[in-house]
């Protein structure tokens, strides 16, 4: 840990006199530090089958994450973005969430194209739109857009195109991408789980100890959810509506179109599939006096073929309303989750898969621009056949505090 | 020659407010607040010939990323510069039918004058920090921009009837503007016009340490 502080230091000591002279560059970050009261079970970022980032049932300090993000206008049309992060955890150290060059040429019509090319999040979040890819509401993303930070990026390129009306923009985004082949592994062998554990290039994600065990490895396995396996390209599509004092709508295709026969060898020789995995994510926001509210739902499936004709199919569903009230500096939140995953083919009788709900409820507190303190509390209710299968109760809730102080530069 | 000159006093001076009136408009939200930057546009039920001032040169300047001032009105005819005061580039660009143009600035540098010749809205951004916005509002009826106290004073109108109708950044697109109609008389007693908004949030995208804007 002491060594990725430094690198993280050096990060910022070379880059900050790049954001003193160069008129054109900027430099951002925070750095997190929380007091963690974890529920009884192993979280499954140390391998267990925890719905939360921490587990344990311990009340402790924890580092709660740092990330650095830099900004350079090449030309007035041509902009470099790159973001590092460095997390706690079971982690490799820094690692890339984003980095890609925009292209985006001034228009004097009503449209206005651009084209952006690298590593990038796909637009389904609306919530994490603050530095770092982090949520200005919750210390805690929704489930359906922790998965989004843990196993999807697109490496590739995107095209978008925004036609602004009088009253209404629509916006078209289109992009192929590669590299994102694993997506959907997690969401079949864990779950869904509620977690602010961003993952970027270069890092690793760790599979439940008992899944492993129980496929006849030797935990701990993990993978690297941003790996090329095979040559398809995937791409999604999205249609955005905003009307300012209305607010936005937007409809999302995503489908990684990986073949779900290909595989590469992973970690101790065992073979990581590349995982078919495809959704439909509808998501609105809207402001209501001083309450924004966000909405998002997302339907999917992600299909792995491991034997020729032998293909099991992992249907997934989340959604989640999130009320947040703009009192200036004390911004509270509270947000319902409700998520589930269905194993076909079932076996007649017995629902396989994953039902349950969340409730979210934060303080935040900005006394100064470069401080946020927030307080959440985060209570999950899940139900998961497959924790009989590793004698467990499939049932499980868990109740997870965190005072969180984020320091933004 | 003292007495032209007297006679010129009583005209100009001490008989205007005998048959000039003034209006005065305020202009609050939904919770009472004053509103800063809204229009005022004041219209003459009967227009009479008033001579057209010669055109000026308007500035826009930039500031932290923000341009200023935020909220302004034009003649038709005027100029505006846009001048960059911060130590980034702005490509300042407008779309509007009104009048499209783009201007690249670098630190210190201001664009040519453009001269506005339609009247209209011209919404100005900059291409590379989505979060400026300003408005330059052209029209040839007698117009105002609110303060942060909300109020304006149009003196020296013509007794009559005017229609007073007010334009603000934050009303709903496609909403109808507010307007109300104002009998302003002979005497030196001041009509008053208000107006309650109801506003949706401000359109300048937020940027902070926490929020980028990319």
């Amino acid at each position: 840990m002491r060594l990725r502080l430094r690198r993280l230091a050096l990060a910022c000591l070379v880059a900050s006199p790049l954001a003193g002279h160069a008129q054109d560059v900027s430099l951002h970050g925070y750095v997190d530090g929380r007091l963690v009261a974890a529920p009884g079970e192993r979280g499954w970022v140390e391998g267990g089958l925890g719905k939360t980032r921490y587990g344990g049932g311990k009340v402790e300090a924890r580092f709660g994450g740092a990330a650095l993000v830099g900004t350079a206008q090449l030309t007035p049309s041509l902009l470099a973005f790159a973001g590092v992060q460095l997390q706690d955890g079971d982690r490799t150290g820094v690692d890339v969430l984003e980095a890609y060059l925009r292209w985006r040429p001034v228009s004097t019509t009503r449209w206005r194209g651009s084209v952006q090319a690298g590593a990038f999040f796909p637009p389904v979040s609306l919530e994490n739109d603050a530095v770092g890819w982090t949520s200005p509401w919750t210390i805690t993303p929704s489930a359906l857009n922790s998965w989004v930070g843990e196993e999807l990026r697109a490496i590739g390129a995107e095209a978008r195109i925004e036609r602004r009306g009088e009253n209404a923009t629509w916006e078209l985004r289109g992009a192929l991408f590669q590299r994102n082949d694993p997506a959907g592994n997690l969401l079949a062998v864990r779950g869904w789980s509620l977690s602010d554990l961003t993952y970027g290039i270069g890092s690793r994600l760790r599979e439940p100890d008992a899944y492993v065990r129980d496929d006849g490895e030797q935990p701990p396995m993990r993978y690297d959810p941003f790996r090329r396996i095979g040559h398809q390209w995937g791409n999604y599509a999205q249609l955005t509506w905003r009307a300012r004092g209305r607010g936005r709508l937007s409809l999302m295709h995503y489908d990684n179109h990986a073949d779900p026969q290909a595989w590469q060898p992973n970690e101790g020789g065992e073979r990581l599939y590349a995982w078919r995995t495809r959704f439909w994510s509808l998501g609105a926001s809207t402001d209501t006096g001083s309450i924004t509210w966000l909405a998002q739902a997302m339907d999917g499936d992600t299909v792995i073929e491991p034997v020729p004709n032998r293909v099991f199919t992992t249907r997934y569903r989340a959604a989640y309303l999130l009320a947040g009230w703009n009192r200036g500096a004390w911004r509270p939140a509270l947000r319902l989750d409700h998520f589930s995953t269905r194993e076909l083919p079932g076996t007649p009788g017995l629902h396989a898969g994953e039902h349950g709900n969340a409730i979210t409820a934060a303080l935040n507190w900005r006394p100064h621009d470069w401080l946020r303190l927030t307080f959440e509390v985060l209570q999950i209710d899940s139900t998961r056949t497959a924790r009989a299968d590793y004698g467990l109760r499939p049932h499980t809730r868990a109740t997870q505090a965190q005072l969180s102080a984020r320091l933004f530069y | 020659m003292r007495r032209r000159l007297w006679l010129a006093w009583l005209l100009a001076g001490c008989a205007g407010p005998l048959w000039a009136g003034q209006l005065v408009v305020r202009i609050s939200d939904s919770d009472g607040h004053a509103v800063g930057d809204a229009v005022v546009t004041v219209t003459p039920a009967s227009p009479s010939a008033q001579p057209v001032p010669a055109p000026v040169t308007r500035y826009v300047d930039q500031r932290d990323e923000t341009f200023i001032p935020y909220v302004q009105v034009v003649r038709p005819g005027d100029r505006v510069v846009f001048r960059n005061s911060d130590g980034t580039r702005h490509h300042v660009y407008s779309f509007s039918e009104a009048k499209a143009f783009e201007f690249l600035l670098r630190p210190g540098e201001s664009s040519p004058p453009t001269t506005l010749d339609k009247p209209g809205l011209v919404a100005v951004g900059c291409n590379i920090h989505d979060h400026m916005i300003a408005y330059l509002l052209i029209t040839s009826e007698q117009a105002r921009v609110t303060p942060s106290q909300g109020q304006v004073v149009f003196d020296q109108l013509p007794p009559g009837s005017y229609t007073v109708t007010v334009w603000h950044p934050q009303l709903r697109p496609g909403q109808a503007q507010p307007s109300a109609v104002a009998a302003v008389g002979e005497g030196t007693e001041a009509q008053h016009a208000d107006f309650t908004l109801s506003l949706i949030p401000d359109p300048r995208g937020f940027s902070d340490r926490e929020h980028l804007d990319y």
